[in-house]
């Protein structure tokens, strides 16, 4: 702490969560000297709008490094001038969370290299910040919006101008099945020069929908935020919510959660690996794939009633006992994994599949970090970042998770990632249908404390995911912030498929799989 | 290289293995398609083409969709399919509340399918906006944009819901 060469103002400690108060000048200084000195994570950023209780804005930075089970924030009010120090000229990480607070609160972030709007489209109006608690629109305003017709701010495009080179805009309605976005190749004959992609189509205003909701309903929102993710999304948001009550968890729900999420890993995994095969044509690899995830899912859906695993979530536990339909699980997983390994080993033999996954989409140590990528993109790019292993939550601990690291960080590394975490899914599942717990499902009964607030995290199947929860005087809804791992990974994608030729594109899209939806909240 | 090559040729890898709970299933989906090939048919002479537009989904529906083209589904044997354009479409199928940063792309797509066409709202959020409704950045439902010819509830609404509301509609309009 020698060191240290900002002021704390306040600090409190609750859990694993460190609170650290800073002026706003200092806010930057703070950031920077806890990424150096822990050799950390940005996790997330968020603001929250107190003006009512003290006449300020406030903003959060949340840092963890891959050793110590800790969060530090960092946090500032920042009222009057509007403007904060921004912190990504030293930590690039903090891009899009700078311009998003800007979108949302109108916050300035100064210093910020290319603060144009992040989540709002160029008809969307000035001045007009929803997750201020005082917000209201116009229907004036939200029918230019809807209609996409006036531009009221312009968005530039990054441009490459030289001789040979010309821009291929694609989406946001694509040729396939898939989630809206634009992207915007500017190649010179078949090779990427530089990608620039624009987001937040699918942006249905969740956070400002939770604090319309009750806590209760909020775990169905939070389950329809990323459909793959489902489980995931409900977890760490029961889990923020639990924390900030300070329920203990019964042995048996964190182990239905255990093994539930392990579940959707499994089924996405699988089905990712097929899909990665319809990148490059292996058209039977991509057909075994979809025929073991629809096992999967039917297997989903015989167990929680939901292909998605919905409705398994509640506030203080799980509503189902599914661990009393383990035999079903226990011979649907063997049948499975014996497709599984034969599928694997399909993949692992078609030589032209991972001729064109190798060394293609390669993203760097270093960007990565850079970036704050998290999951198995980060794992494939040598970064050891697994919330099960550096924030040991639910039974992880109990099963001494061992992440798995790899350093080649291409397409291939990323499916190597991918069915590595598959297998580790296999074993945990089978191992937790082994164990016994006692019979409680949910927690006793508890209150909603006022003006607390906590984090929630898990591993989904895409990476760490982060709710934070806050509630108000009257043990209502405050704010819900919540980040999803596609939000951190997608600014890898023009490093991954710069140099690379346009078709490559599909595959490498794959080899990450993101969600939109999550990203666009 | 030459060795992979010849022991993938030797090895039967290269088959789809169908487990007995796949083929139940499959029974009763059959019966179901054999009937909606007789409908499309009639009405669309053997083909009908579906362009599927994300509206604002979780990506759950569009799953579901991606689930009708697997080996136990395999909707493309009896004629339906999914195209990449707007003009190869007789059926627009939307997911999701219609976000608003998605409504004029929504109607362009809509514009581009060639006349005569079905607009389906699929899943609940399609229907009504679900539980974004009321959310200051969704238009809540895809009834609010286009004319919706058939609605199909669920969240999402699994593969089998989906073909099967498809062929109740199909009927109607013979």
């Amino acid at each position: 702490m020698n060191d240290q060469n900002y002021r704390v103002l306040s600090s409190e400690t609750r859990l694993n969560e460190e609170y650290i108060e800073v002026a706003k000048e200092d806010f930057r200084t703070a950031c920077v000297s806890v990424l150096k000195r822990h050799d950390a994570f940005l996790r997330l950023m968020f603001c929250t709008d107190e003006r009512a209780y003290t006449g300020c804005f406030r903003i959060y930075a949340v840092f963890s490094d891959s050793r110590i089970n800790r969060f530090i924030v960092i946090n500032s009010a920042v009222k009057d001038n509007l403007a904060y120090p921004s912190i990504t000229p030293d930590i690039p990480a903090a891009h899009w969370y700078e311009r998003e607070i800007k979108d949302m609160f109108g916050l300035v972030p100064e210093g910020h290299p290319s603060p144009q709007r992040l989540v709002f489209h160029e008809s969307f109006p000035e001045g007009s910040f929803p997750l201020r608690k005082d917000w209201s629109i116009s229907e004036d305003d939200l029918k230019q919006w809807s209609e996409g017709m006036v531009v009221k701010e312009p968005y530039k495009f990054m441009r490459v101008e030289g001789e040979g080179i010309f821009e291929i805009p694609v989406g946001p309605v694509h040729a396939g099945i898939i989630e809206p976005g634009h992207f915007r190749f500017s190649a010179i004959g078949e090779t990427i020069f530089y990608l620039d992609s624009r987001f937040f189509y699918t942006h249905k205003g969740i956070e400002k929908q939770f604090e319309k909701l009750s806590f209760g309903t909020g775990v169905y929102l939070s389950e329809r935020v990323s459909g793959t993710s489902s489980f995931s999304h409900s977890s760490a948001y029961c889990m923020a919510f639990e924390r900030m009550c300070g329920i203990e968890l019964p042995d048996r729900a964190a182990a239905i959660r255990t093994l539930v999420t392990e579940m959707e890993r499994l089924y996405n995994h699988i089905g990712d690996i097929g899909n990665m095969c319809a990148g490059s044509g292996l058209t039977l690899g991509y057909a075994k794939g979809a025929l073991i995830k629809e096992r999967l899912m039917q297997l989903n859906e015989r167990v929680t009633g939901s292909r998605y695993l919905r409705g398994v979530n509640t506030l203080g536990g799980v509503e189902s006992d599914i661990l009393q339909k383990s035999d079903d699980i226990r011979s649907t997983l063997a049948h499975v994994v014996k497709d599984y390994r034969d599928f694997m080993d399909l993949i692992l033999h078609s030589l032209s599949h991972i001729e064109r996954m190798e060394t293609t989409g390669y993203v760097a140590k270093d960007i990565a970090a850079a970036l704050g990528i998290t999951g198995l993109a980060a794992r494939a790019s040598g970064i050891d970042d697994d919330m099960r292993k550096c924030h040991p939550h639910l039974l992880y601990e109990t099963l001494g998770f061992e992440s798995n690291v790899l350093t080649k960080g291409d397409d291939y590394a990323r499916m190597l990632a991918r069915a590595a975490d598959a297998d580790r899914s296999i074993l945990m599942i089978n191992e937790l249908l082994d164990m016994h717990f006692s019979k409680d499902l949910i927690a006793g009964s508890y209150s909603v404390p006022s003006m607390q607030y906590a984090l929630g995290y898990s591993e989904s199947p895409r990476g760490s995911l982060f709710y934070w929860v806050k509630s108000d005087h009257e043990g209502s809804v405050f704010r819900v912030k919540l980040r999803s791992p596609s939000y951190c990974n997608w600014s890898a994608m023009p490093f991954a498929v710069n140099g690379d030729i346009v078709p490559d594109f599909p595959l490498t899209n794959k080899s990450f799989n993101l969600s939109y939806s999550g990203c666009d909240m | 290289m030459l060795k992979h090559i010849i022991k993938n040729l030797c090895s039967r890898r290269n088959t789809i293995s169908i487990c007995p709970e796949d083929i139940t299933a499959e029974h009763e989906l059959l019966k179901s398609l054999e009937e909606l090939r007789d409908d499309i048919d009639a009405i669309y002479g053997r083909s009908l083409r579906i362009r599927q537009v994300d509206a604002g989904s979780c990506n759950a529906c569009e799953w579901e969709c991606t689930a009708l083209s697997n080996p136990i589904y395999d909707i493309q044997r009896f004629g339906i399919d999914f195209v990449a354009s707007p003009r190869h479409a007789d059926m627009l199928l939307v997911t999701g509340p219609v976000s608003r940063q998605m409504e004029l792309a929504l109607k362009k797509t809509y514009d581009a399918v060639p006349d005569p066409k079905f607009v389906v709202a699929c899943g609940d959020c399609a229907f009504n906006g679900g539980i974004y409704s009321g959310s200051y950045a969704v238009t809540g439902g895809v009834s609010k944009v286009l004319k919706v010819d058939l609605v199909i509830p669920g969240c999402p609404p699994s593969p089998l819901k989906i073909v099967t509301s498809l062929l109740a509609f199909l009927k109607q309009q013979r």
